[in-house]
């Protein structure tokens, strides 16, 4: 009662610290949305492939970009007595015109036409021949292309032309929307040279139970996560984003116990008034704790509605990086909430120690 | 039997040559419907006679009976309950809740103990009518005048039915004619519900509105005149 009474009629400042918190938890979820959008644009195409593990070159160091496995690395993979299912995939980047003086880098992606390597079409139709390409619709909205259009890819010095058969929403790769061709495709892509000297794949796609740690002369597996977080970068970024978010749940439970600190030094007087007429210090404390969750829950509420709102204006082009999620929103909303609690711990200490005889003595 | 019974009540701060005997084997007894004014001047350990009847403070030695029960061996828990349900407590300056109403004051006071909310709301009003606040009820306590703040107090005061009420200096920041209103209305609650209450002033001219007055100095009891 007190608790709720005192903020309906102090609204100036308890306005004021519930929008310094909900624009500190506003922070974070900006801050939380652009690791989860800068993941996601690192890796969401190798994340959403169908399989559960990746075989890599062995003196890849867990490298897209560095392993090449040989015919014999995958069929030996392919023949695991633990996989469901095993297919080879292969990466290179190219910068690709769609328009005159108009270019844009692309992750090409080789699959094997009619594996479970191969996407989901959203339009069009699957890869039905060497020059056949899917795109992503992070590509689509850039470039405009269209099923039917013709893209030249670089092969060497010269191009070749690939027609396009179908939209994908596969997402991103090393930052760049994806393409997928026939692997035999990508094998000339990637290795226009000598024929012979061609790796068969950058990575093999699996299937199946208890693979993880498996190695052979040429190859190793691990979780289709390990091979997401040994993407070059990721680890550093999402540490730098973390960093960032402890640094704003830091700051805003400062914050909140800094201003309850202040609020309860000038009320030391009516607290000794209340514990001297009765009041358990229990109580006060509640009353307290009961004012620091309205305020982080109306603050975590004002962020989450700012983030939305930024999300359908500021953020509805692809240029920046970001993703808001539910659960992103909902997480940083409790560690708020959670994080004010323990700033205010300080204050409730205070409010504890309050001696009644106060009510006599600063008269 | 009185209602508070103080026997050689003593109480001291510091330690050696730094001790200070706030009050000296201090005995007295206020009985149901009595008024006691506590007369003396300033650091003559009035206010610190009142803080150990209310248990804000424990007494270096002697006893401390309210309605025949021994406060000095409560233990804080124990304190805080009666302070909260056996005395009210008048302020100088009333000190009310700022941002709550006079109602609200009182209302909160009821809630401390979780009593019934309707028997509570209906305590209040029926103080704030018999104190005449019914028109200010509403009103946000720094709202009020310096006399309905401290009428707001008594009411307080008397919102949990204490058996003794302990009154400090209410009318220090009121001139003599709200003084004397507001010590009528004092007066006038304790007589009709038979409460006991300490009365601590300075002013001589409220004094002697008391049944009886005490006079203290240096902590002692110097002299006691009974007035009715």
């Amino acid at each position: 009662m007190l608790a709720l009474i005192e903020i309906r009629r102090r609204k100036l400042q308890f306005g004021f610290v519930t929008g310094v918190v909900g624009l500190i938890a506003y922070l974070i979820i900006m801050v939380t949305g652009l690791g989860l959008g800068l993941n996601e644009a690192a890796g969401s195409a190798l994340l959403d492939l169908n399989g559960d593990y990746l075989a890599y070159a062995s003196n890849s160091n867990l490298s897209v970009i560095r392993s090449k496995l040989t015919e014999r690395d995958v069929a030996e993979v392919q023949s695991l007595s633990g996989a469901e299912e095993a297919t080879p995939i292969g990466y290179v980047a190219a910068v690709i015109e769609f328009a005159p003086e108009e270019s844009d880098s692309a992750a090409i992606i080789g699959v094997v036409p009619g594996s479970f390597a191969e996407p989901e079409i959203v339009e069009g139709s699957t890869i039905g021949g060497p020059n056949d390409i899917l795109v992503d619709r992070a590509w689509v909205r850039v470039a405009g292309t269209r099923v039917g259009d013709e893209l030249a890819l670089p092969v060497g010095f010269a191009t070749r032309q690939f027609t396009v058969v179908g939209i994908v929403d596969q997402g991103y790769f090393f930052f760049q929307s994806t393409m997928y061709v026939d692997i035999s495709s990508w094998k000339e892509l990637n290795f226009p040279g000598d024929v012979g000297q061609r790796p068969a794949a950058s990575l093999v796609l699996l299937s199946g139970n208890d693979l993880e740690g498996m190695r052979g002369e040429g190859w190793r597996i691990v979780t289709k996560q390990d091979g997401f977080n040994n993407i070059e970068g990721v680890q550093g970024q999402q540490s730098t984003v973390d960093a960032l978010r402890y640094m704003g749940l830091l700051i805003g439970a400062m914050v909140i116990g800094v201003f309850f600190h202040v609020i309860t030094l000038q009320k030391v007087a009516l607290l000794g008034i209340l514990k001297a007429i009765g009041a358990p210090g229990s109580y006060l404390v509640f009353q307290g704790l009961l004012q620091v969750l309205i305020i982080c829950v109306i603050g975590s509420l004002l962020a989450v509605g700012l983030a939305l709102l930024t999300e359908a204006t500021v953020l509805s082009s692809d240029t920046i990086p970001i993703n808001f999620t539910n659960s992103a929103m909902t997480t940083t909303s409790i560690s708020v909430v959670i994080a004010g609690t323990i700033g205010s711990l300080l204050a409730a200490r205070q409010v504890a120690s309050v001696d009644p005889i106060i009510a006599m003595q600063q008269q | 039997m009185a209602v508070l019974q103080l026997r050689d009540v003593s109480k001291s701060y510091g330690q050696g040559s730094r001790r200070v005997d706030a009050v000296r084997d201090v005995s007295l007894d206020v009985d149901h419907g009595e008024v006691v004014a506590l007369e003396g001047p300033s650091g003559s350990g009035k206010t610190t006679l009142l803080a150990l009847a209310g248990a804000l403070l424990s007494p270096t030695s002697g006893e401390i009976f309210l309605d025949g029960d021994n406060v000095t061996r409560y233990g804080a828990r124990a304190r805080t309950r009666y302070r909260r349900d056996r005395v009210g407590f008048v302020f100088q300056g009333s000190n009310m809740v700022p941002f709550l109403t006079a109602r609200e004051n009182l209302l909160v006071v009821g809630s401390f103990g979780g009593s019934d909310r309707s028997a509570i709301r209906h305590r209040a009003d029926e103080l704030l009518e018999q104190l005449d606040l019914g028109a200010v009820r509403d009103q946000i306590a720094t709202r009020l005048s310096g006399g309905e703040r401290q009428r707001v107090a008594i009411a307080r005061a008397l919102m949990r039915d204490p058996s003794l009420l302990l009154v400090d200096e209410p009318t220090a920041s009121l001139n003599f004619e709200l003084g004397t209103r507001v010590v009528d209305a004092l007066l006038s609650e304790v007589h009709r519900r038979q409460k006991a209450c300490i009365m601590v002033t300075h002013d001589d001219r409220m004094a002697r509105l008391s049944d009886r007055i005490v006079e203290i100095r240096d902590g002692r009891i110097l002299s006691e005149r009974p007035l009715s």
